[in-house]
Parts: structure tokens; C-alpha cells; sequence
């Protein structure tokens, strides 16, 4: 499903974020990233969302090189790309139906469509009695449960969630990894960035230490 | 289909959300609206007013005394030859000082104390509209001035032709100025939709993170000018209505006497059209231009 290939990531300042990093994530498998803060986990995280671009090396998935994607094609391959962040971004002036249903919305997706997914996501989530809640009258765990909601509803092969309990307390954490373990169990691919150490232990899957932008550990 | 759905629904939201900002991009169309209505109002009734003093020009060609029948036979021959003549009608001398005693009975009596009468027999020539409009009368006035017993040929075209160039100078300046003022219409527009695009900046990002097509990212910020130009060009009709009404209450009947009895009118549907059509491409282009910084 991803494949790397001596893949650096070089900032202006001379700084490596990333350096010859390769590695092999396999389809359906679920994968921690972990390292101290400036690892390079958000910088794969990035290069695999085409949020940026590599220095150098190879970087491939399901078939996409993501080296050489064109702005068109960056937005045909996100479609098939879930994403979870640690600050949820939700949109604040819509409700929780609006915002897992805006993602089908402007992926075209017929409107009767996009209320029956909408729903039927929100439901798997447990927060279907919430769909006409604001961003702001929910916890922190409900609004990473809408976030897991949202990047579910077009079904994608992929799901990348950057420290995605990063703002929640262990007993949320655990529960937001078991909704992502659910996930995987369906057959998508499930890449979670984290330095939560417990965590990963608790979840008990392949774990990539990356450390100053090199693997240093996989276990 | 469903992008432009999706763009128009989500210019209208954010039409009413940001709406003293919006207001004054409309406020700023409306003005450039009205600079070029106004000068399409006044300038297509002035032409409409010298089409139809086109279409009736005559020109008068004065004789000689000493111009023999011959002669004036020539250029009889020569009018009827030119296909420029609706008709031609000859006024004797005799004609000439009885019209001006009738036409100006306050000074008819100067003319009793003429030796001889000082009037000029002459052709009056009614010119066909198709010939005035072609140039071809200017030709044969040019020809009948050259030809023996003429002694001067009077044109009325020509003060048309410099009423004409007039109204070009005033045509190019004012639409100069309308396209100033387009461009500053514009550029509020699109300082106004950056304004939304600001507040919209988590949305964008998300949109742009699901693989949201361009043509839903940036339509919403075009269709939002486009609102924003129709609704000030509404404004604008609105305003050159109520200032035609006006101007026709007051001054219609001095302007009507000014204009030969032509009655003013108020712009035909085509030019209402355009002038709608050039307003929404202005904010259509300020909310294009802005939207560069969406995608």
C-alpha cells in the first residue's frame, strides 16, 4: 500500500526532516509511527496527504507516485485517502451531519446519498443523536469521533490520523483506537501517528520508530 | 451541474454572512453601473434622435443668376442620376422671397425696399437615408458644387457629422471612466470575497484534504461576485429608472421641443441586458481573482 524508497525531506535551513527513509506499509495492515517530537512523523504523514513534496527518493502508494502527482491528480488521489488530526479540524459553523456529510457533498455525491452515508458513519461512531450538535458543544472525544467519522464517509482505502488522541485523556485515547482498529479489521489500511508509548503497547501492532528522520526501530 | 449547485448555495450563505462587507462591493458595482448606464442612456437617445435627422437630411444647392436652364438642367440630371434623391423640388427667386416673407413676417417689410430681390433660386434635394448614411451624398454635394451655374451648396449633414464626432469624444471618455470604475468595482469585490475566504480558511483546507475538485473550491468565491454584480446592477437600473422618471417629469417637454419633438426614452431591453451581463462579469472576475488564493 505505501512504499518508500530513500526518501529524504530537506528543509531550507539544511535541516532533514526526513533522511533516506525507506520502508514498506502493507495493504490492510495497521501501523504506529512513533519517535520524539521532530522524528519526522506529521513529515511523512504530510508527504503521504501531498500536503508537501519530497527532497528526494521515491514515495508510492496504491500505485500513485506521489513525487510527480499534478494539482488534479493530488485532489483525485486524496479522495481515496481518510485523515484524522489531533486538533479535529471541524468546521465550526456547521453541525455533526454537516460535517461528515460536506466531504460526499463536495465530492458530488447525490444529496439522498450523502444523508444515508452520512448517517449510517455517524451511527458506527455512536453519535447519531448528535447530528444537529455544533463542533463546540461536544467533548474532545466526541469531536475526534465525528473527525473518524468524516474520513470514513467516502470509504477510503487509507486512513492516516496524526497523534489522534493527542488532546484526549487515556480512557477517550483507548476508545478512539478501538473505533481505528474496527476500521482496519474492515480492510482499509490504518497509519497512526503517535508518541503515546502506552498506547501502542495497549493496541499491541507493528510499531516504526523513526528518529531525526531515520527508521530507527521496527517491532 | 452539482458544483455550480454547490457554488451558488454557498455564495448566497456567505452573500448574507459578511454583509456590510458585501454591501459595499455591491455599492461599489451599483456606482460603476450607474456611470455606464447614464452614459448608455444619454448617448443611444442622442443617437436615436440623429438617426432620425439622418434619415430626413436635405441639401439645398443655390443657382447663379446667371445660371442658364442648361446648366440647371445639368445638375437636375446630375441629382437624378446620383440614385442619392428621395425628391428634388426647384424654388424660383420668386419662391425664395415669398418664403422668407412668410417664414419671417417681421422682417418682410425690409423687403420692400429692395431694388432688386437678393434671393437666389435654388434645388432643395431630400436625400434618401441609405445614401446619408453611405457617404454617397457627401460625393455628389462635392460634384454639384464643381458643376457651372452653382453658386454655393449647403449640406446640413455637416454640423450632424461634428454633433457626431462630439458624441464619440464623450462616448470614449465616459466609458473610460466606466471601466475605471469597473476596475475598482472589482478590486473591492475581490477584497471583500478574500474577506470570506479568510473566515472560510478551515473549510478550504479540508476541502482541499479530501480531494474536493477545484471547481468546488474556488466556484463558491465566483459565484459570490456574480451575485454580487447582479444584485448591484439591479441596484443600479433601479437608480437610472428613478432618474429618468425624474428628468422626464421635470424637463420632458424642453427636451423634447430640443430634440425635435423626439420623445426620451429609457435603455431598450438589450442594453438593460448587457449592462447586467458587464456588472456580473465584474464580480464575477473580482471573485475569480480572490479565489486564486482558495486553491
Amino acid at each position: 500500500m505505501i512504499e518508500t524508497h530513500h526518501l529524504s525531506k530537506l528543509y531550507s535551513r539544511g535541516l532533514y526532516a526526513l533522511h533516506d527513509l525507506s520502508l514498506t506499509v502493507e495493504k490492510g495492515e495497521f501501523v504506529f509511527l512513533t519517535g520524539p517530537s521532530g522524528a519526522g512523523k506529521s513529515t511523512l504523514l504530510r508527504l503521504l496527504l501531498v500536503q508537501d513534496r519530497p527532497t528526494e527518493g521515491e514515495l508510492f502508494v496504491n500505485g500513485h507516485d506521489l513525487t510527480s502527482l499534478s494539482r488534479g491528480d493530488v485532489q483525485e488521489y486524496r479522495r481515496g485517502i481518510g485523515f484524522i488530526f489531533q486538533d479535529f479540524k471541524l468546521i465550526p459553523t456547521r453541525t455533526v451531519f454537516e460535517n461528515v456529510a460536506f466531504v460526499l457533498e463536495v465530492l458530488g455525491v447525490p444529496a439522498g446519498q450523502q444523508r444515508r452515508r452520512a448517517f449510517q458513519v455517524l451511527k458506527w461512531v455512536g453519535l447519531q443523536h448528535r447530528i444537529n450538535a455544533f463542533p463546540r458543544d461536544l467533548s474532545g472525544g466526541e469531536q475526534q469521533r465525528i473527525a473518524i467519522a468524516r474520513a470514513l464517509v467516502n470509504d477510503p482505502a487509507l486512513v492516516l490520523a496524526d497523534e489522534p488522541t493527542g488532546n484526549l485523556d487515556p480512557d477517550l485515547s483507548l476508545e478512539i483506537m478501538n473505533l481505528l482498529r474496527e476500521v482496519n479489521a474492515g480492510g482499509t489500511t490504518v497509519v497512526v501517528a503517535t508518541h503515546d508509548r502506552e498506547l501502542i503497547r495497549l493496541v499491541g501492532r507493528r510499531t516504526i520508530t523513526l528518529d531525526s528522520g531515520r527508521v530507527v526501530e521496527v517491532t | 451541474m452539482r458544483a455550480i449547485d454547490y457554488a451558488l448555495r454557498q455564495a448566497w450563505a456567505s452573500f448574507w454572512r459578511s454583509g456590510t462587507a458585501t454591501a459595499f462591493a455591491v455599492l461599489a458595482i451599483a456606482l460603476a453601473a450607474v456611470v455606464l448606464g447614464t452614459l448608455l442612456l444619454v448617448t443611444w437617445n442622442v443617437d436615436r434622435v440623429m438617426e432620425q435627422w439622418t434619415d430626413a437630411t436635405e441639401f439645398s444647392i443655390f443657382l447663379r443668376d446667371d445660371a442658364t436652364s442648361e446648366q440647371r438642367g445639368a445638375v437636375e440630371t446630375a441629382i437624378d442620376q446620383s440614385g442619392v434623391s428621395d425628391r428634388r423640388e426647384y424654388v424660383s427667386k420668386t419662391q425664395a422671397l415669398t418664403r422668407f416673407r412668410s417664414q419671417f413676417a417681421d422682417l418682410a417689410s425690409l423687403t420692400n425696399d429692395f431694388d432688386d430681390n437678393p434671393f437666389p433660386a435654388s434645388l432643395e434635394v431630400r436625400v434618401r437615408p441609405d445614401a446619408a448614411r453611405a457617404g454617397r451624398a457627401d460625393t455628389l454635394v462635392r460634384t454639384l458644387a464643381a458643376m457651372p451655374g452653382v453658386a454655393d451648396v449647403r449640406y446640413d449633414r455637416e454640423w450632424l457629422t461634428r454633433m457626431s464626432t462630439g458624441l464619440d469624444a464623450i462616448r470614449g471618455a465616459g466609458f473610460a471612466l466606466a471601466l475605471l470604475m469597473g476596475l475598482a468595482a472589482a478590486v473591492t469585490v475581490a477584497a471583500v470575497v478574500r474577506l470570506g475566504l479568510h473566515a472560510r480558511t478551515d473549510e478550504i483546507e479540508i476541502m482541499k484534504l479530501v480531494g474536493s475538485p477545484v471547481s468546488f473550491i474556488r466556484g463558491p468565491f465566483v459565484a459570490e461576485g456574480l451575485l454580487q454584480g447582479g444584485l448591484g446592477a439591479v441596484i443600479a437600473i433601479g437608480l437610472l429608472w428613478a432618474g429618468f422618471a425624474v428628468v422626464r417629469a421635470w424637463w420632458g417637454g424642453d427636451l423634447s421641443a430640443i430634440l425635435d419633438g423626439a420623445a426620451i426614452q429609457f435603455l431598450p431591453v438589450r442594453l438593460v441586458g448587457l449592462l447586467v451581463a458587464g456588472a456580473m462579469s465584474v464580480g464575477a472576475a473580482g471573485g475569480f481573482a480572490a479565489s486564486r488564493h482558495a486553491a
